[in-house]
């Protein structure tokens, strides 16, 4: 019994100190201060957003950094060319200027492969017959420095399709 | 209490022991290869009997035993051709235990992912853009650089149009994707056509998708062209020498192509419209690639029947060879327990002149070349069949005529 006391004191307790310190040390290296906005923050799937993409701006993030925005996906969601329990698909690229901000659009490849999941023809055309399009719902998106590992986040809300008039 | 502390140390014993057999188990001698390929995408037809190559290789080689007991974890990544899909998985695995090689599957990403590879010290292999030879890092190309070949196929027309006779230099045409691929051919391959005195018309570029070509071979063909140079992964180029077929343009006009000209997939589907078409590849095509056993034993060990065999095949098995070769020599240096990505990096410019097989010219890589050969073979489509209608030819350096 004593012995059990003595792990509990020795390894278990410091163990649990250690974790939260790392933890504290994560939070810090991550960089609470990055932030993103998703403009339109709403929006409904449409071949529209090939011409007017969905676009992302942020600041916070180290200056001249590459930065990676993604969007996770819902628990159980699938998506084409994403591994099982793979939940995390990259939608943009972009560079942050001297001062660590950064603006980056879509490119119509990314909306056509991520929101859109279509197929592609033998003649490097969309098929849109295969498209599968990612369901209504909030979508977590995040921008991540790859220098300096700061994360900014936010979200994008799909909505439907508004109905057509008869 | 002597025989509880018994029982209790027994326990922590046998944990103990567990552990280190689990951990054993879990931190087998391991090296990464991650390819940001497409699978699922534009590119897709070739990309995936390109991989297929590679993994094939790569079971064969870990199923002997790797290299003293090393073996070779081989992650591949779906991109569908995206940069930004490219970058984040790049992101997600470039913290993986001994990931030595990137090979990022087309020249956007391949651009992107640099500079985040001269960061984490490692090395990454890229298609065919000549700008990574023009300023020496850490990125290495499959063959010789895109604008080398174009120059090759320029060198073809020259012997071609005085074989035929006739005087003065040939007018070429050139189109291809409107993408950083379909410009980079001619980053010095422009050059060598003024060098060589060719007339060379202003390049044709489509987006990616287009699917007809009647109006850029239309304009070339109305400006006088006698050759037109047919850019794109196939089927792309298929479908632009099938367009040309279909205009007549080709009763008069030679069509060339470069390295991803047709291959199997497009002589499948237009064979007729191909006849007569120049391929200038760093790597065995055709019927060639058929008869080289080397490729088509592990083909019919792993795939079977050779009905959908692609050659591309081959050229995946090269970035095998050429990782294991490398993985040999990173290893004799330094051992797998002081392994790191730069020494991989080291390694891939000591195994200069390692020989694939006859798949591709011997290896060029060296401290001062990024190129993974030096030499190309002219190929040419007749009665449904590619060719070869040249043997191994060193491609002139066109890097060097261009200001990057």
């Amino acid at each position: 019994m004593k012995i059990i006391k003595v792990v509990f004191l020795f390894v278990i307790i410091p163990s649990l100190v250690l974790g939260a310190i790392s933890c504290q040390t994560l939070q810090s290296a991550v960089g609470p201060k990055a932030k993103l906005e998703v403009s339109p923050a709403e929006t409904f799937l449409s071949p529209a957003l090939i011409r007017k993409p969905v676009t992302f701006t942020g600041s916070g993030f180290a200056p001249d950094e590459m930065i990676t925005v993604e969007m996770v996906l819902p628990s159980g969601m699938k998506m084409k060319g994403l591994k099982e329990g793979e939940n995390v698909v990259g939608i943009a690229v972009g560079n942050s200027d001297g001062k660590g901000n950064f603006k980056a659009a879509m490119k119509p490849i990314a909306t056509l492969n991520w929101f859109f999941q279509v197929g592609w023809t033998p003649l490097l055309k969309p098929n849109f017959k295969e498209a599968k399009p990612i369901p209504p719902g909030v979508y977590k998106i995040t921008a991540t420095g790859l220098d300096s590992d700061r994360v900014g986040t936010s979200s994008l809300k799909i909505v439907p399709p508004p109905k057509k008039k008869k | 209490m002597r025989k509880q502390t018994v029982i209790f140390l027994s326990i922590v014993l046998t944990i103990c022991m567990g552990l280190v057999i689990l951990s054993s188990l879990a931190f087998a001698k391991e090296v990464a290869y991650l390819s940001l390929a497409d699978y699922t995408g534009p590119i897709a037809g070739l990309n995936v009997p390109a991989d297929m190559g590679l993994e094939d290789y790569i079971k064969d080689f870990n199923a002997k035993g790797g290299v003293d007991g090393v073996k070779i974890k081989f992650i591949g990544i779906d991109t569908r051709y995206d940069v930004a899909r490219a970058v984040s998985a790049y992101k997600r695995y470039r913290r993986t235990p001994r990931l030595l090689v990137v090979n990022s599957i087309s020249t956007g990403i391949g651009k992107a992912v640099a500079r985040l590879i001269e960061r984490d010290k490692r090395l990454q292999l890229v298609p065919g853009d000549g700008e990574f030879q023009a300023h020496i890092q850490r990125t290495f190309i499959w063959g010789p650089a895109y604008q080398d070949a174009f120059a090759a196929t320029l060198d073809w027309i020259m012997a071609d149009w005085k074989a035929k006779g006739k005087s003065g230099t040939p007018v070429v045409g050139y189109l291809s994707w409107d993408n950083p691929y379909g410009r980079e051919h001619l980053r010095g391959g422009k050059e060598y056509a003024e060098k060589l005195g060719i007339k060379f018309l202003r390049p044709e570029f489509f987006p990616p998708g287009s699917l007809k070509h009647d109006v850029y071979l239309t304009r070339l063909a109305k400006a006088g062209a006698n050759y037109i140079h047919a850019g794109g992964v196939d089927p792309t180029p298929t479908n632009v020498i099938r367009d040309a077929h279909a205009l007549g343009i080709t009763k008069n006009i030679q069509m060339t192509c470069d390295y991803w000209g047709p291959t199997a997939l497009g002589i499948g589907v237009h064979a007729k419209a191909l006849e007569g078409t120049v391929i200038t590849s760093f790597y065995q095509r055709g019927e060639e690639s058929r008869n080289n056993s080397f490729v088509t034993d592990l083909w019919k060990k792993h795939r079977g029947s050779m009905d959908k065999f692609n050659e591309v095949y081959g050229m995946g098995m090269s970035w095998g060879m050429t990782y294991v070769a490398g993985l040999k020599v990173a290893l004799k240096a330094v051992g797998y327990d002081n392994l790191k990505p730069d020494d991989m990096y080291k390694a891939y410019q000591k195994i200069t002149g390692f020989d694939k097989h006859g798949i591709q010219g011997v290896c060029a890589y060296s401290p001062t070349s990024r190129r993974g050969s030096l030499e190309v073979k002219i190929y040419r489509v007749k009665n449904g069949k590619i060719i070869p209608i040249t043997d191994w030819r060193k491609a002139p350096d066109a890097v060097s005529l261009h200001k990057f």
